[in-house]
């Protein structure tokens, strides 16, 4: 106690007030992280609650007979609710892991390209890949709903993974320019001139040590693909069709009062894009702000 | 320096010289290989819409996109939403929601970047907390805080009566007043994050020895950030506040799940109205306009983004 009191009348004014702004900084990193964490704990407490607990004034904290059945419904190939969404998980699975494929291969040499040669309108062409980040979805909506109608592709999953590549595309190549941008040209010169063909060094140089970015660009697919709503809303309309979002706010709609069901629908829809994220957040961290952040 | 030379190289760039521009694209024709995928694909989902929401603007259409019988009626969707009151109110509505989200998630954002920025015990584990709502689905997001918010059975509003602070719970969201800003709050929790991530990678630019110099120098804590650390986060700064002014400006699953744009409009911004213009009354012809003004507002705001990322790209011109 009186040690503390001891330096703090010694310390001069600068440490003081170093002090504070670090206690400051703690209390709203408290803040934030509650603010953060409250409704995701909240989301989970819901989920293994009866509907009967959930519906209850005050709430029950934590529920008094904790449940999975809401988990079990959901997950049961047997009864309809649970055929639903696993039909709904594998199609949002099977569209984002597409989506992710196309993705980098298409990227892959385009943010090269743009990285290391110097064409005419290559300039203009990089500006326009940023400047499509700009434009809502509904912009594109009537006309590519007309588009996909005049090529057979409403109602298929088709339309949903030409629609996700396109506008992945500003991203992912903006993404992987920032790491092109950091390998060196000594090194596919030097493979040059052992005699490699430029294709041969961009395969066997560059694509190994832009493995890193790869690896971000296809987890920003993955998880935008995962989450996109508004084109899948507009271009699916077979219920056996749909993706998770979709999916779910069709089928909550017509049980509004099943609240903890919704919400272990809404944590399993997270779990994928969360885990991915935890996993491998290095990588996504990094390409985010390659781009942004240059010194 | 580099940054001058840079926007010199990108103002060049945007005017590029025509003499024998057709001889350099024959001879850099093997590099256009690389990006031919992406520019086919562009060209047909990007390319092909925009002009046809153009053209669209300039017809009344009939329901049912039996689109062949549109007939040509000139400026008269423009006009009509120009004088509409919707159009001002939910212009208004777009211009709060953009304005406080991207503020408040960039100030908290910021400010969780520099909290974080000096290491202790559990950061790695904060931080991915902290980023969890980012990556998410807005879909779940919504769900999660409709239920938050619920008038009957939300958390926050057995809390507010727990503590005395209300007589029965508030209805946040079917209320014209509190609507908006309890929707932003839900953005702003979806966003903030983002904004961190971007801040804390700025952070790591700003060289040691400088607030080290500060330091000896008797600067404090306040002066160091003042006047090091904030003028070298200038540019990730205005590239932050750009990127999420456009996410905002363009949001539409908070809005459209948790309300649907009511009560009376509301909570209706831009997007949502021009997607229930379109796909809810059919009225194709007037929702194409909607967008065109759209277009030509973000196209405003995309000159600011260009510069301000040419401004940031000094490779860009030795590449």
């Amino acid at each position: 106690m009186s040690t503390i009191a001891e330096t703090a009348s010694r310390g001069q004014t600068r440490r003081r007030s170093v002090d504070g702004w670090q206690w400051a900084g703690r209390v709203f990193l408290l803040f934030m992280l509650l603010y953060t964490a409250l409704p995701m704990i909240w989301m989970l407490i819901t989920s293994i609650k009866s509907g009967f607990a959930a519906t209850q004034f005050p709430p029950q904290w934590w529920p008094d007979e904790p449940t999975l059945a809401s988990y079990q419904k959901l997950l049961d190939p047997q009864n309809s609710v649970g055929q639903d969404f696993l039909r709904f998980f594998w199609n949002s699975l099977f569209v984002s892991t597409v989506t992710t494929i196309l993705s980098v291969i298409v990227a892959v040499p385009a943010a090269y390209a743009f990285s290391r040669f110097s064409f005419p309108g290559r300039n203009f062409l990089f500006f326009a890949v940023l400047l499509r980040n700009m434009f809502p979805a509904v912009i594109f909506l009537v006309p590519l709903f007309i588009l996909m109608r005049a090529i057979g592709l409403v109602n298929t999953h088709g339309s949903l993974v030409l629609t996700y590549l396109t506008f992945g595309l500003p991203l992912a190549i903006w993404l992987l320019k920032g790491f092109y941008d950091n390998i060196p040209v000594q090194l596919e010169q030097a493979a040059r001139i052992d005699g490699a063909t430029r294709f041969q060094a961009f395969i066997l140089i560059v694509m190994p040590l832009s493995t890193p970015g790869i690896i971000a660009t296809a987890i920003y697919s993955f998880i935008g693909a995962w989450n996109e709503y508004i084109y899948a809303y507009t271009f699916l309309s077979k219920n056996d069709q749909l993706t998770l979002p979709v999916g779910i706010q069709r089928f909550f709609s017509e049980n509004t009062t099943d609240f903890p069901g919704l919400m272990a629908a809404s944590f399993m829809m997270s779990v994928p894009v969360v885990v991915l994220f935890l996993v491998l957040q290095r990588y996504f961290v990094r390409a985010l702000t390659e781009g942004a952040v240059k010194h | 320096m580099t940054i001058v030379t840079g926007k010199a190289e990108a103002r060049r760039r945007l005017q590029p010289g025509w003499s024998g521009a057709l001889r350099k694209i024959w001879e850099h024709r093997a590099d256009y290989a690389y990006v031919l995928p992406a520019i086919v694909v562009m060209l047909i989902v990007i390319a092909y819409p925009i002009y046809y929401t153009v053209e669209l603007s300039f017809f009344k259409t009939p329901p049912g996109l039996q689109l062949r019988d549109k007939s040509f009626i000139g400026f008269d969707n423009y006009t009509a939403i120009l004088t509409s009151a919707v159009f001002w109110k939910v212009t208004w509505n777009t211009l709060i929601w953009t304005l406080g989200s991207t503020f408040i998630a960039f100030v908290l954002g910021f400010a969780t970047a520099l909290a974080l920025h000096r290491d202790f015990i559990g950061r790695g584990v904060l931080r991915a907390i902290l980023i969890i709502p980012w990556v998410i689905s807005a879909v779940a997001a919504s769900y999660i805080w409709k239920w938050i918010y619920h008038s009957d059975f939300g958390i926050i509003g057995a809390v507010l009566v727990g503590l005395g602070l209300a007589d029965r719970p508030p209805n946040f969201i079917d209320n014209v007043s509190t609507v908006l800003p309890s929707l932003i709050v839900v953005n702003i929790w979806r966003e903030f994050p983002f904004a961190m991530i971007m801040m804390m990678a700025g952070l790591q630019t700003v060289p040691d020895q400088l607030l080290r110099a500060a330091r000896v120098d008797g600067a404090s804590a306040w002066q160091r950030f003042w006047h090091v650390t904030f003028p070298h986060l200038r540019n990730v700064s205005v590239v932050t506040i750009l990127l999420l002014a456009v996410a905002n400006f363009n949001s539409f699953i908070i809005p459209w799940i948790m309300t649907g744009g009511g009560p009376s409009n509301a909570s209706h911004i831009w997007i949502t109205h021009i997607y229930e213009l379109a796909f809810g009354r059919q009225r194709w012809g007037v929702a194409s306009a909607y967008s065109v003004l759209l277009f030509l507002m973000l196209m405003t705001l995309g000159y600011f983004y260009v510069r301000a990322l040419s401004g940031n790209d000094r490779k860009e011109g030795s590449a």
